[in-house]
């Protein structure tokens, strides 16, 4: 077992009327890649603040490796944060942005010298040293400013939906460096996002967050695979949802009927708790769509329905179904090129494996403030 | 380089579009495009001088010839229309806010008044309208009041006055005083005549001042140190010292005006001036900030007045008039030149010369009035003995006889030599 | 955009001032009209008569320019970074006394620090103050009287320079181990040097010319070049001489702001503006 760097103990944060993280309990090993994902307002930017220092939680306790920092001023704490807007100092060259903490912390001025030039070199901007931040491209600022955190060699870095400022593509590439960064360095990082590709490419694990709470917490193929809640499963993802009532389980297999009489086969596992009106999920590149009626492969679920749409998106034909469920069915097949794409308004078969079957409560839909930061 | 020596190719009509005034939209489309081009800095340069007026209206010596006056007067009809400019308090006003001077000049004239407070001091007042009457243009009044010491000779030198024809001022001839009659500053009143006068003397808190004040001398006087109010401008100051010395002022020479800046520089140097005041002397004098200082009579009594009578509440400050005498000064009615009704200007500059007209207004004013008959008048009908018996309003024929003027000059150099002298002492 | 910019700056700007050059070599007097001699004595003689009272506005504008920063720094810093939502309301009360004309403003000083008025005099009464103290007709009355009345000019600018500041820039700094004080000396200040920057031109400029508090506050050693300016173009009608010296004050000024901006450095101002 790691040790753990980053503890929160039923941490709360209260901003006037607004409940903004309620009774958070967290724990984050040393080393790891951990995300904070949700919608905006979920509560994921006040946590990672309360880490930082910048608020104090209303309840609970917050530890920094074993230490109990709840109270304690940010200059103070052996954390350090790369914000979303990178917050350089405009007065300051790249050298003397990344030079700030060590001259802060009185290092010796060669240490600092060579320090800050490692560090430059790490995120690939050497020879940059002279140059003022608004000299520089959005994506070596954002480099600027992870220099400047971790040349401090913090316990824990911390970073505010760093990438959400840069475009695609650079989003892309910053991600893979990110992820090289913090494999060089071995520091434990904590990234907040409301982007769930950018959670699952970079991190160990992931904690969903909605209204203040975690929804999920668990690795990324985990919460992918077998989304916790309705809203998870949602916001992770596309997903097919259907309504169903549990109605035998023999341990290793249960048995969930649709309202249409279909029944679905899913791991006994996946039942969590005793509820008996549940939803039962499959993601749309799980199903495979026949049209024939060809014998079903042993022990596959399969739910009938009519093609309304069918979508050319290049790597893959997207389909929309209308199926037993309130909303239409979504198939991604993957554009191999020898397949005869079914017409509109034809009767089709959608079949998937048991085990990719999931099973969730059901939750409150997303809000609109929810939607995007 | 002079205006004469000016390049050829400046159109004449573009100097004219720079130097004056009155610019039409057809100049000043030249005047771009020749700054643009042709023109250099130093013929724009030389285009820049200010005009003076010696070459166009010569400066006035004798009378005006009766062709002249004929020519700005004509029969003697007024227009109907009269716009005066004077200052701030200086008529006298009803309950109504009215002036019943002017609403009698109206109803016995049929002359419509616009009266304007515009002048706060000589000096910026006359900065204005002096640029409009270089260029020949109508400053918008037809009656103005100027101060002598400066004010009004500059404007007579200048010929911005208009010359005024005593047939119409018989009121003038009949009943002002002899202060104000054939002044040194316009010799036979050709350009002016009085509105009011005032003494400039000294003032003081008799709470703070024991001994009254008897010359100036006791403005110099060391146990009133940091205490004392002076005038900062270049008549009031200069002219109480050369008196204190004994001096004539119109005769005084630079050796005599050397030795009153040495006595005024000697005080200054002693710490003993508070400040030099302009109009403010007086708030200083009622704050205590001062409790002896040089003043004009008719502020005194004003400050000394109470308030239910219209002054400002202070009884214990005081006038005193030194022994070697008062200096007299006065401000006076002006026609501008170019004025558009000069006609009903010297109706209304008569007018007041009625004594019951001239009591009316000094018991409003509580300035030296350049009528003595309104004195039995403001006594026995308006009922007033306090203004028809203060000294300030009605002087003895003694105090009049012992006052002083302001200096006439006899040109710009013995201006600008005086200046010279006396200016450091209240501007450094 | 060339012509319209440069026929503006020709009108408003380029005449004036060749017009004013031009009176400032002239010789002569109102009643003769004044020439253009090449007269460069004018200037010589405008120093020679009035160098005191130029060095004495050099160093009142200079302690009232310092002044209003040391009053309105704290004040700019307090409703920037502590006002919430209330910003608005106390940058109104900041300026409300100064919806009042200025000359009323400066003799209500002139009133309230009378000798005897309602501050020196129970303090007087009280032996608290020797009888013989007193505040105005002091250079003291007169650089407080500037820096009072111009207080807004820097009050403003340090404010807006505060206002934008980027909070997590300040929350970086925080954020890299540097105390409340470190945060000021090495984020914020520097960042609000432009707001210095312009609150000081604002401030010193018309500090150096003015003339309305020497003549209402001041005494008997407390003339400014801006009262003397007015003397000689209102009263002695000294035309070339008041031109002379309003040149001078420009060159200085002109002069004063290249160096000031050389110092600090106007590039590293505008890339931060």
């Amino acid at each position: 077992m790691a040790d753990i760097d980053v503890r929160m103990d039923q941490v709360s944060k209260q901003f006037a009327e607004v409940t903004a993280v309620d009774e958070l309990t967290l724990e984050i090993d040393r080393g790891e890649f951990f995300s904070l994902l949700g919608p905006s307002g979920c509560g994921k930017t006040t946590t990672l603040r309360m880490i930082g220092g910048f608020e104090e939680p209303s309840r609970g306790r917050i530890y920094l490796g074993g230490k109990d920092v709840t109270t304690m001023a940010p200059y103070r704490r052996n954390v350090n944060t790369v914000f979303q807007s990178y917050a350089l100092f405009p007065h300051l060259t790249v050298f003397d942005n990344v030079a700030f903490g060590l001259r802060r912390k009185k290092v010796q001025k060669t240490e600092v010298g060579r320090r800050v030039g490692d560090a430059l070199r790490l995120v690939d901007l050497p020879g940059f040293e002279r140059r003022k931040p608004s000299q520089l491209s959005g994506g070596q600022q954002q480099r600027v400013a992870l220099a400047r955190a971790l040349v401090n060699e913090p316990q824990v870095l911390l970073l505010d939906e760093p990438l959400g400022a840069l475009d695609l593509k650079l989003r892309k590439q910053m991600q893979l460096e990110l992820k090289r960064i913090q494999n060089e360095v071995g520091i434990t990082f904590l990234y907040v996002t409301h982007d769930q590709d950018e959670a699952m490419t970079m991190s160990n694990r992931i904690a969903v967050m909605r209204h203040g709470r975690i929804e999920q917490i668990g690795a990324p193929e985990d919460v992918y695979e077998a989304p916790a809640t309705e809203f998870v499963a949602g916001f992770l993802g596309a997903s097919n949802l259907l309504d169903g009532e549990v109605k035998d389980s023999d341990g290793s297999r249960a048995t969930i009927r649709l309202r249409t009489g279909d029944a679905i086969t899913v791991p006994a596992e996946r039942l969590d708790g005793p509820e008996r009106k549940v939803k039962v999920g499959v993601r749309p590149e799980k199903i495979k769509l026949e049209q024939d009626s060809e014998p079903l492969a042993g022990g596959w679920n399969a739910i009938e329905g009519t093609l309304r749409m069918a979508t050319y998106v290049g790597v893959s034909h997207q389909f929309t179904i209308d199926g037993p469920g309130d909303r239409p069915l979504t198939v991604y097949a993957q554009n191999l090129g020898a397949e005869t794409i079914p017409a509109p308004g034809q009767r089709v078969r959608l079949v998937w494996r048991p085990e990719h079957t999931f099973v969730v409560r059901p939750s409150e839909p997303l809000a609109d403030w929810e939607e995007e930061t | 380089m002079s205006n004469d020596q000016r390049p050829d190719f400046i159109d004449p009509a573009l100097l004219r579009g720079l130097t004056q005034r009155r610019v039409s939209r057809r100049d000043v489309l030249k005047g771009m495009g020749a700054g643009a081009g042709a023109m250099g800095l130093t013929a724009f340069l030389a285009a820049c001088g200010v005009s003076g007026t010696s070459k166009s209206s010569p400066p006035p010596s004798g009378s005006p010839s009766p062709d002249v006056l004929k020519k700005i007067y004509g029969n003697g009809t007024p227009a109907g229309q009269l716009n005066f400019a004077n200052w701030e308090a200086y008529i006298d006003v009803n309950s109504k806010g009215k002036s019943p001077t002017l609403l009698q000049f109206t109803k016995e004239t049929g002359i419509k008044v616009s009266y304007k407070t515009v002048i706060n001091d000589n000096d910026p007042f006359l900065a204005k309208i002096i640029p409009v009457l270089q260029s020949g243009g109508d400053t918008g009044y037809d009656l103005m009041v100027i101060t002598n010491g400066g004010p009004v000779e500059r404007m007579i030198k200048l010929g911005f006055l208009t010359p005024l024809d005593h047939q119409y001022l018989p009121n003038f001839e009949a009943n002002a005083s002899d202060a104000v009659k054939n002044p040194s500053y316009d010799p036979g009143n050709k350009y002016s005549v009085a509105w009011q006068s005032g003494f400039t003397i000294i003032g003081y808190n008799s709470k703070a001042v024991k001994d009254k004040p008897t010359s100036f001398a006791d403005l110099l006087n060391p146990k009133y140190k940091g205490k004392v109010g002076m005038f900062g401008n270049n008549q009031d100051l200069p002219c109480a010292a050369l008196v204190y010395l004994g001096k004539d002022i119109q005769t005084s020479t630079p050796d005599d005006w050397k030795k009153a800046a040495d006595v005024l520089m000697k005080q200054r140097n002693d710490g003993i001036p508070r400040s030099y005041y302009d109009q403010s002397y007086l708030q200083a004098l009622e704050n205590g900030d001062t409790i002896i200082s040089q003043a004009w009579s008719g502020d005194l009594f004003i400050a000394a007045a109470p308030k239910s009578y219209g002054g400002d509440g202070f009884p214990e400050i005081k006038a005193a008039i030194p022994g070697e005498g008062g200096i007299l000064w006065t401000d006076n009615q002006c026609i501008p030149l170019n004025a558009k009704h000069p006609v009903d200007a010297i109706k209304f500059m008569d007018f007041v010369y009625q004594p019951k007209i001239a009591a009316q207004l000094a018991d409003f004013i509580w300035y030296v009035s350049p009528v003595p008959a309104a004195k039995d008048i403001v006594l026995n009908d308006i009922d007033d003995p306090l203004v028809a018996k203060s000294p300030l309003v009605f002087p003895s024929a003694d105090d009049l006889a012992k006052s002083h003027k302001y200096k006439v000059f006899k040109d710009q150099a013995e201006e600008d030599e005086w200046n010279s002298i006396f200016q450091p002492i209240y501007t450094s | 955009m060339v012509l319209p910019g440069g026929a503006w700056l020709f009108v408003f700007f380029l005449v004036p001032i060749l017009f004013l050059a031009s009176v400032s070599l002239q010789t002569g007097n109102i009643f003769d009209g004044f020439r253009l001699t090449w007269h460069f004595r004018n200037y010589v003689d405008a120093v020679q008569l009035y160098h005191v009272q130029f060095l004495r506005s050099l160093r009142y504008a200079s302690i009232a320019t310092a002044v209003t920063i040391v009053v309105s720094y704290p004040l700019a810093y307090w409703i920037a970074f502590r006002g919430g939502r209330h910003k608005t309301t106390f940058l109104f009360l900041l300026l409300l006394p100064f919806f009042v004309s200025f000359v009323i403003r400066t003799l209500a000083w002139q009133f309230i620090l009378a000798d005897d008025g309602i501050v020196l005099g129970p303090l007087k009464r009280w032996h608290l103050l020797p009888q013989s103290f007193h505040v105005l007709a002091t250079s003291t009355a007169v650089i407080a009287g500037i820096a009072y009345n111009f207080l807004p000019f820097m009050a403003l600018p340090l404010y807006v320079s505060l206002e934008r500041i980027d909070r997590s820039v300040v929350e970086a700094a925080q954020d890299l181990y540097a105390n409340k004080l470190e945060v000021f000396r090495r984020v914020i200040f520097p960042l609000s040097i432009p707001g210095v920057f312009a609150g000081v031109l604002l401030t010193f400029v018309p500090a150096m010319g003015d003339y309305v508090n020497a003549s209402i506050l001041g005494g008997t050693k407390t003339t400014m070049i801006g009262n003397i300016i007015q003397l000689e173009y209102l009263t002695n009608f000294h035309y070339p001489i008041a031109a002379a010296l309003s040149f001078i004050l420009m060159a200085v000024l002109l002069l004063g702001i290249f160096v000031y901006a050389r110092v600090l450095g106007t590039r590293s101002i505008e890339e931060y503006v």
